[in-house]
């Protein structure tokens, strides 16, 4: 079942909006070149962009660690599906950001960040039926971080490729967070929104 | 399994406390308005070079959701007489299905499937990113006229076709003056006419209240600042702007006290006709008194909810025991059109309603359910929030037109008194017609009508 909706979510990652971005040219970079008048050649950024994908980047990184780690360390077998999927899903996102980042001149982090690593390490203190539960509600909370930041990115960014991206992404991301839950739900009984 | 839980938990507990403390919150501006970083006039010509191509977008997004055809409904007038009330199903259905094969779905089925019509969707505002006041033309044609103050903006238009929105300028009806019937003489009230039509007919605290909701003051994009997409510095914009003659003209802008700004949806202008029977004011935010709105309006809802702009703006602090008291008591005067067949219980009176209409009044209050909610001896409303959870039929979080498509979550049950005056429908606007509407409410609560039960119960809320 967990497979099944894997695969819908990958699908997912395919499909996009086709229309351009049209944000707010107040917040756009002073220096922006335009492609032609009213749009940013390609790769053109602001801060909103460079910011993004330093913060997405460190977040998908982390999934990927922190996602390896429960795929080994889980008890449930569910857990360790999850984990599974956020190896894969955030995987292959990060690979596209590095692409439009690299593309853009934007530094992307290449090891674990301060909070992250902290996590990783309060993680590591656990084990069993206790890390499933910490490592899914640790999911949970980055999972809604991300999906402000990919919103955040979708309305302030100027480089339509990562804004695309962060399109693209934004349902793949509300996916996760919506099993992350279901996931809380079953381990700890914890209340969800709408049954599956 | 509760075992397993029950032994998790403490340790689980300690975990999260010890977490977030001390991690980087998200970048500032995920709540806070920024500040342009480039200059008004270089802000101007990339909106004025983009706008052709915004208008575009949403153009196509309307016709690939609906259709916008002006078809009138044959003998059905707005209450001023001077407008068709719209008919038909105008939401598009999805290749292949039809409104009776979506009814025998499950909503699980629906959204996986990804059937639910789009038009059935949030309605994204013509540019999302940047958000604020959009007003007809025929708005800002009229009060251009008469004050010369001009709301047209270099970055957007209005979207919607006129025939699909409220007529122009709307009637109004006084709960002190019945006997007068349409107090406006056809007339849009504004700061340069009110004193001459409504003199003999309100008292001087009520004239001083509709003075203050004529009066503009700096708002959103309309202000003095290079924060604004208007030409020149603006005066700002009225209460009544939007609330044409208390009632409304399609107007809308994004809901200001909810979400942040990346996350913000579209708002049509409710009318305010009937606000002296509502206990809870605006879609989200079920502020408790027309006090109490009316006030945090000016104050913030008008600078895209940040009290932080609406500083720098130049925000307007009606003081709450003079001038607002003022403003709540000229609206709460103001009346529902009429209803001639409905006697004091709301209820048709059979002697003046006909067969259909009484039919569509039984489905209404039985089979329909809409009488849960929309009771008719309150106003049609029932001073609640409910919420719908149409995300039981999609999934969430596609981006269209740069808007993150949300779940609402609980939205305040809007009176249906006058409805077929206030196209178009729902919080956002995204139903065109009172069809759409039966059709959308029909699919939500699961209440199967058929065909014939469906055109009954539309004949009904046109007497309404
Ligand atoms: C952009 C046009 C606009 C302007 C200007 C405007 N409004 Fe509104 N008004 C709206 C919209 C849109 C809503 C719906 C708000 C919501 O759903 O949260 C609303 C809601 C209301 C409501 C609550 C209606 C209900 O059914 O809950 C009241 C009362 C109201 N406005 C009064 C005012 C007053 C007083 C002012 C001036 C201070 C004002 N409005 C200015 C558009 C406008
Ligand atoms: C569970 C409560 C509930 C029931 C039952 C219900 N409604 Fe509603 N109705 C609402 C809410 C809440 C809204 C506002 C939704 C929004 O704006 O997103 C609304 C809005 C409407 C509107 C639009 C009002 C406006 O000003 O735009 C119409 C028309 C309407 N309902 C008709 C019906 C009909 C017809 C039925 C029965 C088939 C019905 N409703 C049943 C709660 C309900």
């Amino acid at each position: 079942m967990i497979r099944t909706a894997a695969i819908l979510l990958v699908a997912g990652l395919a499909t996009g909006p086709a229309a351009a971005q049209m944000g707010n040219p107040a917040g756009m970079g002073a220096d922006t070149r335009m492609a032609e008048p009213g749009k940013p050649a390609p790769h053109q950024t602001n801060n909103t962009d460079r910011l993004f994908a330093q913060l997405a980047a460190a977040g998908g990184l982390a999934e990927v660690d922190l996602g390896e780690m429960a795929r080994d360390r889980a008890d449930a077998q569910e857990v360790r599906d999850f984990a599974e999927m956020m190896v894969r899903d955030h995987g292959d996102a990060n690979a596209r950001l590095a692409e439009l980042a690299e593309a853009a001149h934007i530094p992307l982090p290449q090891e674990l960040d301060p909070d992250h690593q902290a996590l990783r390490d309060r993680l590591e203190g656990t084990e069993g039926a206790a890390f499933d539960l910490a490592y899914i509600r640790a999911q949970i909370v980055e999972h809604q971080k991300t999906a402000q930041l990919l919103a955040w990115e979708v309305n302030a960014g100027q480089d339509g490729d990562i804004q695309r991206l962060a399109a693209d992404l934004l349902p793949v991301v509300l996916g996760h967070l919506e099993r992350a839950q279901a996931l809380n739900g079953e381990l700890s009984g914890a209340g969800v929104r709408i049954l599956p | 399994m509760p075992g397993r839980r029950a032994s998790t938990f403490a340790c689980v507990a300690g975990l999260l406390l010890a977490g977030p403390a001390g991690a980087d919150p998200l970048p500032p501006d995920t709540t806070y308005r920024p500040l342009p970083t480039m200059p008004l006039s270089r802000v101007r010509a990339i909106d004025e070079a983009q706008k052709p191509e915004v208008m575009t977008r949403q153009r196509t997004l309307l016709e690939s959701r609906y259709d916008l055809a002006d078809r009138p409904r044959d003998g059905a007038m707005m209450s001023g007489g001077t407008k068709p009330v719209q008919d038909g199903v105008r939401v598009k259905l999805p290749q292949g299905a039809s409104w009776e094969s979506l009814g025998a779905l499950s909503p699980a089925e629906i959204r996986d499937q990804d059937l639910l019509p789009k038009g059935f969707l949030p309605l994204p505002h013509v540019k999302q990113a940047t958000g604020g006041q959009v007003f007809p033309q025929f708005a800002i044609d009229e009060i251009k006229a008469q004050e010369q103050r001009d709301l047209t903006r270099f970055d957007v238009d209005f979207d919607l076709p006129d025939h699909l929105v409220s007529e122009f300028p709307p009637p109004i009806f006084l709960t002190t003056q019945p006997q007068l019937g349409d107090a406006s003489r056809g007339e849009l009230l504004t700061i340069s006419n009110h004193y001459e039509l409504f003199n003999g007919l309100l008292t001087p605290v009520q004239m001083e209240g509709l003075r203050i909701l004529l009066t503009p003051f700096p708002q959103e994009e309309f202000n003095q600042t290079e924060d604004r997409k208007t030409v020149e510095q603006h005066r700002g914009v009225a209460c009544l702007d939007c609330h044409s003659n208390f009632h409304g003209n399609a107007g809308f802008h994004q809901s200001p006290d909810i979400r942040p700004q990346a996350n913000r949806f579209r708002l049509d202008t409710p009318s305010l006709r009937g606000m002296f029977n509502q206990q809870i004011h605006g879609s989200k935010r079920s502020l408790r008194s027309i006090e109490d709105f009316t006030e945090f309006e000016q104050h913030t809802a008008y600078f895209n909810g940040d009290h932080v702009s609406a500083a720098r703006k130049g925000e307007h602090i009606p003081d709450r025991s003079h001038k607002v008291a003022f403003m709540a008591q000229m609206q709460n005067i103001i009346d529902f059109p009429p209803a001639p067949q409905l006697d004091p219980f709301g209820r048709l009176d059979p002697a003046l309603a006909s067969e259909q209409e009484l039919a569509g009044e039984a489905i209404f209050l039985g089979k329909g359910r809409c009488a849960d909610c929309h009771d008719p001896m309150t106003a049609f409303m029932d001073n609640q929030m409910h919420d719908l959870k149409l995300e039981r039929f999609y999934k969430p979080g596609e981006v269209v037109n740069d808007m993150v498509t949300l779940p609402d979550g609980p939205i305040k049950t809007f009176t249906l008194r006058g409805i077929k005056d206030s196209p178009p429908y729902l919080h956002d606007g995204r139903l065109m017609t009172l069809a759409d509407t039966v059709e959308f409410f029909n699919l939500v609560l699961g209440t199967g009508l058929t065909g014939d039960e469906k055109e009954d119960l539309l004949a009904y809320l046109l007497t309404l």
